[in-house]
């Protein structure tokens, strides 16, 4: 009886021992690719990312329309996260699909997994915008849209209830309108993000230093990869200060550490608080409940000069080593450039379209004309800047290094760590991301 | 053709040779062997091969980003236990442990102890307190996470008492007991079944003896069951503990190893937070290899120290 139960627990705890060693080679994803056949159909698979804009049912349309436009390629969409960490593991466990939705290349395009699209392929397509997205100078992903991320979404309603006339022109004029809305009792801003959404709250650290750094520099972070900056420079370490400041002195609305993403965006749209820093995606989600009472404005610097920080040529990167990387490209560039594709990214997901020509359709609410307005403004005066934390060609965060921000970052605005100590530890860990 | 002679002493019956015969050939090596090597590949394949490969893995510079992969012996190893953050993540992780071991078995016997008995009330009771095991570890944590945020049920509850309700999950020294207590209640469930089962095997004679010799239930208890449970408190031990070891779910949706830098890291949020969002993947591999070891030589351990009260009948 006893030797049995001994037998019977070694076992059960070498079931369980087993299971532990398992969790180093955990993966997910799929591979469905054919090689053309005598016809030339061939079956492509195509990664994307699902959420309340992006919906199964966008994806579903969106492919059917891009594949009547390249005959014999039939698209199997796989669902997952549409980040370089999760691309990295498909491609490291060898399931790494033909096509990615969103942008992944950063890291992944310098070891060569990815295929690199010609200027003239795209200009043949109808790519204008060939500003930004670039790895060592070359396209792996289509710049046919852009997100301007953050910008500061604001409650005009509430605005009025604290006697505030319009958006702030400059960063002592937002201290004073925070500090209004916080006397009228109204929440100034909706920042935070908890749990698997902490990435939500380094828009304010986006904004700020997109205000008071990059409209000066627009550069800063191409020579902090160099090693001429670091972040305990002054610049921003000052902007460092600002976040901190702001949390401080109760500007935040205080239960929104702990929130989801989406509890996040119900919570501003509730009117818990008065103003939003947040991708332009969000102006889709507005516009979808067609509220009229919101506008949005540049994060203002200290000197007057709003943030336009702009994310473009991110998605729609192919594997290079797909069995069908011409193909995949084609499909790609039909995708990307597809009008009604394009429109259903702009009315779904808030993306600002730079392809040749392109005309926004008439039933897109008011918060993204008003946005788009906003945007071709800032190109006309040359007032765009990169949108730092979400850059992925040249200029981009090293890999693995902005899950250490965003968590340092939560130190910061909870005021366990002092701006120049998160500096200090932002310099430590690039030094230790960059490969 | 060819025949085969029977030596015997005396003649068998047919069927009685044919089934000796058949015996003798199952007990071969041969057979052993055959029967053995599905199992033994499987477990081939699937747990020595990748244990091989991990280890290898942890001596080299293998990064997701870097083309190039270079041996660098045991340099991993040696950054690991110089690094801060990985210390507070293996002081993360003793902690959640110990509350995950104590809290579970301590709350698991007591329970079983008061449901020891028949009757439906009692099979629904322990039917309710197995839910939480069957339930996925990432639904308990996302149900968990909307009740205990700051604006959540149990805040809400609070909110006439106190303007200023504990951040569960907000709060850095509170976060990790946080999880921690999500952890031990999802794991009750099984403690109070293996508890029920062990006790239910425990011969009620003995019981009785004890109870004509004069022993209240205390000193039956202490004398009698708890000494015949031994053998379930081991298993739930080492269990609960390897457990303990491997929180990865209720972290990564709960709180994302925050707030802040590390207060919620465990050993095997780090390791996949390390090789996957990093891709440092001979550096996750050093960590993986370190937890396999510290899980091995604790529940070698624990087994060793808690077998010697185990009594046979």
């Amino acid at each position: 009886m006893r030797k049995q139960r001994r037998i019977t627990r070694y076992l059960a705890i070498g079931m369980v021992a087993a299971a532990a060693i398992g969790l180093t080679g955990c993966t997910a994803g799929g591979s469905g690719t054919t090689t053309p056949d005598k016809e030339g159909n061939a079956t492509l698979t195509f990664l994307v990312s699902e959420s309340p804009n992006l919906t199964p049912e966008y994806w579903d349309a969106a492919i059917a329309r891009a594949s009547k436009v390249v005959p014999g390629v039939t698209i199997k969409k796989v669902v997952g996260e549409n980040t370089p960490a999760y691309a990295q593991q498909l491609f490291a466990s060898g399931q790494a699909p033909d096509i990615f939705a969103a942008g992944i290349a950063n890291g992944l395009a310098q070891k060569g997994e990815l295929a690199e699209y010609t200027r003239a392929e795209m200009e043949a397509a109808g790519i204008t915008d060939f500003t930004s997205g670039t790895i060592n100078g070359k396209f792996y992903g289509i710049p046919a849209g852009a997100q301007a991320i953050p910008l500061v979404y604001y409650n005009k309603d509430l605005f009025a209830k604290a006697g505030i006339d319009g958006p702030p022109a400059t960063y002592s004029e937002l201290l004073d309108d925070a500090t209004k809305l916080k006397a009228a009792g109204i929440a100034p801003f909706e920042i935070g993000g908890g749990g698997e959404d902490t990435w939500a709250t380094t828009f304010t650290l986006n904004a700020v230093v997109a205000a008071d750094m990059l409209t000066a520099d627009k550069d800063w972070f191409l020579k902090r990869e160099k090693g001429e900056v670091k972040f305990t420079d002054p610049e921003f370490v000052a902007a460092a200060a600002k976040v901190a400041a702001i949390t401080k002195a109760g500007f935040g609305d205080k239960d929104g550490m702990t929130r989801t993403y989406a509890d996040m965006e119900q919570s501003f749209f509730d009117g818990k608080a008065a103003m939003y820093p947040m991708g332009s995606w969000f102006t889709a989600a507005a516009d979808a409940k067609k509220l009229t009472n919101i506008g949005a404005f540049g994060w203002p610097s200290d000197a007057g000069k709003p943030a336009f920080p702009v994310v473009s040529g991110a998605g729609m990167n192919v594997n290079a080593k797909s069995k069908n990387v011409e193909l995949a490209k084609k499909w790609s560039l039909a995708f990307a450039t597809d009008k009604e594709n394009m429109d259903a990214g702009v009315i779904t997901d808030g993306a600002i379209s730079t392809v040749k020509g392109y005309q926004i359709p008439e039933n897109v609410g008011t918060l993204y004309k008003e946005m788009v307005a906003a945007y071709d403004a800032a190109v006309a005066e040359d007032a765009t800047v990169p949108a730092w934390g979400n850059t992925t060609g040249d200029g981009a965060l090293p890999p693995g290094f902005n899950d250490k921000m965003v968590a340092a970052n939560v130190d910061l605005m909870t005021g366990k760590t002092s701006p120049e100590d998160f500096a200090k530890y932002l310099d430590e860990q690039y030094a230790a991301a960059q490969k | 053709m060819s025949t085969t002679q029977i030596k015997s002493s005396k003649p068998l019956p047919q069927g009685r040779a044919s089934l000796r015969k058949r015996r003798k050939s199952l007990h071969s090596p041969l057979h052993f062997l055959l029967f053995a090597l599905p199992g033994a590949i499987l477990y081939f394949v699937f747990v020595l091969w990748p244990l091989v490969l991990a280890f290898w893995s942890s001596l080299t510079n293998e990064d997701a980003y870097r083309p190039k992969t270079s041996f660098v012996w045991f340099e991993n190893y040696a950054k690991l236990f110089s690094d801060p953050a990985y210390l507070q993540v293996l002081g993360n992780t003793l902690v959640l442990t110990i509350i995950a071991v104590i809290v579970p078995n301590a709350l698991g016997l007591g329970i079983a102890i008061l449901l020891d008995r028949s009757g439906w009330a009692f099979n629904a009771m322990r039917a309710v307190f197995f839910v939480p095991v069957i339930l996925s570890s990432v639904v308990v944590a996302v149900v968990w996470q909307q009740l205990m945020k700051d604006d959540g049920l149990i805040n809400a509850a609070l909110r006439p008492f106190t303007d200023n309700p504990p951040g569960w999950l907000s709060d850095p020294n509170l976060a990790l007991y946080s999880v921690a207590t999500i952890v031990a209640w999802q794991s009750v469930g099984m403690c109070v079944v293996l508890y029920l089962a062990g006790l239910q095997s425990i011969p009620k004679e003995l019981l009785e003896a004890a109870s004509i010799d004069g022993a209240g239930p205390v000193r039956r208890f202490r004398n009698v069951t708890w000494p015949l449970l031994a053998p379930s408190v081991t298993i739930m031990t080492v269990l609960t503990m390897i457990g303990g070891f491997k929180i990865y779910d209720q972290v990564k949706v709960m709180t994302n190893g925050g707030p802040g830098v590390g207060t919620t890291s465990t050993l095997a949020f780090d390791v996949i937070q390390t090789g996957l969002s990093s891709g440092a993947v001979g550096y996750s591999a050093a960590k993986a290899a370190v937890m396999f070891f510290i899980i091995a030589l604790l529940s070698m351990a624990s087994m060793k120290i808690m077998k010697k009260r185990e009594v046979d009948l």
